[in-house]
């Protein structure tokens, strides 16, 4: 039934402060030649996160000129996680790739039996010597899409579907929002959550009931592409999340996408040589390290706009922070003082939102 | 004299001649054994056609595919770890199938039985050593509550409980991530799983591969669902009911309180079911725990005929299935699909061998 995926896509990310850090002696030390191996909880095809990552993987298996093997509908519980990771490891890979956040603990276990393993785990929260996990600075793509949506709409009013309300969604509902007042100051973002990563049936009555209150463009941070589907049904524009959905829809005009590649196939060169050293916080990776990036943009989006998101997306890249000071919530309270940045524990901690985002709590 | 022709139903004419189907009597099991053996190797003939013909080097095959799930340690282990929360929720279904009640809302119950013991553990409620028992008796109970209502519009209302017990899945799911994502949400990292038990809310290691108490204890269970089912009075009561439901209300069997009393065991023992899981496997509350265990039971109960040595063995086929799955895709690169229908062909091909178990086709004239 459908209750069976729901928890999981994706798109956790990794805590902060959630494994003490493990004394780091000195780097990982790979034994043969690097063969790394990838580990999925969904289907690869699923048009979003699992895709994203597969995508990636044969990316990289070009780049490196190796295979990487990949078994898929693992779920996120432990009996079903350990069996396939010791599969791989009894034929002989030694850098497991992972793919969840409900990987964490199970992923934890396994770097202790198996030191000799690199195990790195997109959405994951824990880390070790031998276990980094890894997810993407999506405000920044976000961000930057926003300013897409900004330019797309007439009235200023923007929609947004979501899957549940914590810090790394709600940290693109934030980014989006400041990004659509960048080009036009005054626009809101009614967000909608849906409380589950994948039901399309829920996104359509969300993306229907947005467009009737008069919102002309829909972002999304769900994990299917059912927001975009019902804007082009219904004439509006709209914006993805994960990978490039224009794919599904000709109503998106920007997307934020995953490029794992651009960190897996350095990182696996530096496993192999040696040079690898995790942190005890896990990577939280910007559009220049290999997070997320966009795909940008549709016809709709005018040369002027995305030469000014194009622009926006080099400064960030230059070291811009989306979530710079002076910055207060919608209630007035200041939460980023003149001339400071919002922390990385703040941002996964996150609860409150910006001026110009409607929300239903 | 005119011959009468005799109307023979179930006759047709074959290639050969005629055949009949006839009921059997009762089996011997050894017997039973072998047809069921003959099923699963004929279900591994056809997975085995369909990988070579998929382009699966046939050399081999039987060697990486069987061998090596069942000579690795660390594989058992794996089986049975899977298979004993799956004999425990496969128990469950026969009970309330035994007593006619469709109960497929197990799923909803391993989430309350997980979340009863949750909260004893957040709480800290009770002696350290006494934590883990509290915590079963205390997922036994959620368990209960959560097959409740349901059993209680059937029995005064009669509401259908396929419908209702569906539906309290859905409800108990929205309540773990309610839970999940407000107040049980995991203190040190903010993430929407609960913190991770203590070593004291956890279930015993038995000091091989890393199995824990659950496989001990699903064997127990096999064994007193076993007596309940085949030597109780209870049991036999059931059997009566099960078998004449109207004979048995006219010789004065309470049925209504039958099925209360086994209703709320399946309850209970899908609650059982959510505790191990949490707190052998996961140790936490998760938002996935229960995922691909309460539909299972009930297609372990069916398969099983709601024979709870039956339910062990198919628990057991379906833990094997899903690690074997798991190599074939690692060995071969395999897509899921091909495995799910080689899962399909081994589990139609035992369920079919059933019907040689009740039936006999024989060749006349």
């Amino acid at each position: 039934m459908g209750m069976t995926r729901l928890s999981s896509t994706l798109a956790w990310g990794l805590a902060l402060s959630v494994v003490p850090a493990v004394i780091h002696a000195e780097p990982f030390k790979l034994e043969g030649d690097p063969n790394p191996a990838l580990v999925i909880f969904s289907q690869k095809n699923d048009g979003g996160w699992s895709q994203s990552l597969d995508e990636a993987r044969a990316k990289v298996e070009k780049e490196l000129g190796i295979t990487i093997p990949v078994v898929e509908n693992v779920p996120e519980n432990a009996t079903a996680i350990r069996p396939a990771v010791e599969l791989f490891i009894d034929r002989g890979s030694n850098i497991i790739i992972g793919s969840a956040f409900g990987y964490s603990d199970t992923f934890l276990e396994l770097a202790k039996q198996y030191p000799n393993v690199a195990f790195i785990n997109p959405a994951g929260t824990t880390n070790a010597a031998n276990l980094q996990s890894i997810y993407g600075r999506t405000y920044e793509s976000q961000y930057l899409c926003g300013m897409a949506a900004g330019a797309l709409s007439k009235s200023g009013k923007i929609g947004f579907v979501a899957a549940n309300p914590f810090g790394l969604v709600n940290w693109t509902v934030n980014a989006y929002a400041l990004g659509a007042q960048k080009i036009n100051p005054d626009a809101t973002v009614t967000v909608v959550f849906t409380g589950a990563w994948n039901d399309p049936v829920k996104e359509r009555a969300a993306t229907e009931a947005l467009i009737e209150q008069g919102i002309d463009v829909v972002g999304q941070h769900v994990d299917s592409p059912t927001p975009q589907i019902v804007a082009q049904e219904k004439g509006v524009y709209g914006t993805g999340h994960h990978r490039d959905l224009s794919e599904f829809s000709t109503a998106t005009q920007c997307s934020s996408v995953w490029v794992w590649d651009k960190y897996l196939t350095p990182t696996i060169q530096k496993i192999a040589a040696g040079e690898w050293e995790t942190s005890p916080y896990g990577a939280f990776l910007s559009i220049k390290e290999g997070g997320t990036d966009i795909a940008c943009c549709g016809d709709a989006v005018s040369e002027d706009v995305k030469k000014q998101i194009m622009d926006e997306r080099q400064a960030i890249i230059d070291g811009k922070q989306v979530y710079a000071g002076p910055l207060s919530d919608r209630d007035g309270k200041e939460r980023v003082k003149e001339g400071e940045v919002l922390s990385d524990a703040d941002l996964w901690g996150m609860d409150w939102y910006v001026k110009g985002v409607i929300s239903q709590q | 004299m005119a011959e009468i022709a005799v109307p023979k139903a179930a006759a047709r004419r074959g290639f050969f001649g005629r055949f009949n189907l006839e009921v059997r009597g009762h089996m011997p099991i050894a017997q039973q054994v072998l047809v069921v053996s003959a099923g699963i190797l004929l279900g591994l003939l056809l997975s085995a056609l369909l990988l070579i013909a998929s382009g699966v080097k046939p050399s081999g095959l039987a060697n990486e595919f069987i061998v090596a799930i069942f000579s690795s340690k660390r594989n058992v282990a794996a089986v049975l770890s899977y298979a004993a929360p799956l004999t425990i929720v496969g128990l469950a279904a026969t009970l309330a199938f035994k007593a006619r009640f469709w109960n497929i809302g197990i799923e909803g119950q391993i989430i309350f039985g997980a979340i009863g013991a949750t909260l004893v553990a957040n709480s800290d409620f009770g002696p350290a050593s006494m934590r883990i028992v509290t915590m079963a008796l205390a997922a036994m109970v959620a368990g209960m509550l959560w097959i409740a209502l349901p059993l209680f519009l059937k029995i005064r209302l009669q509401v259908n409980e396929i419908i209702s017990t569906l539906l309290m899945n859905y409800i108990a799911f929205n309540f773990l991530l309610h839970l999940l994502y407000g107040s049980w949400k995991d203190p040190q990292s903010a993430f929407p799983n609960s913190k991770l038990f203590d070593d004291v809310e956890r279930l015993m290691p038995v000091g091989w591969q890393n199995l824990n108490l659950s496989v001990p204890i699903a064997i127990v269970l096999v064994l007193c669902v076993a007596w309940l089912l085949g030597m109780s009075r209870y049991g036999f009561l059931l059997n009566f009911v099960y078998s004449n439901a109207r004979m048995a209300r006219a010789m004065g069997v309470r049925i209504a309180g039958l099925t209360v009393l086994f209703a709320l065991a399946s309850g209970a023992l899908s609650g059982f079911g959510g505790f191990m899981i949490s707190t052998g496997i996961e140790s936490r509350l998760t938002q996935s725990f229960f995922i691909g265990y309460g539909f299972s039971g009930i297609l372990i109960a069916f398969l099983a005929r709601n024979n709870p040595f039956a339910v062990a063995f198919f628990a057991i086929l379906i833990a094997v299935l899903m690690v074997a799955g798991q190599s074939l895709q690692v060995f071969y690169q395999i897509p899921f699909a091909m495995v799910q229908l080689i899962q399909a062909i081994i589990v139609i091909c035992v369920a079919a061998s059933e019907f040689f178990i009740h039936y006999r086709i024989r060749m006349v004239g």
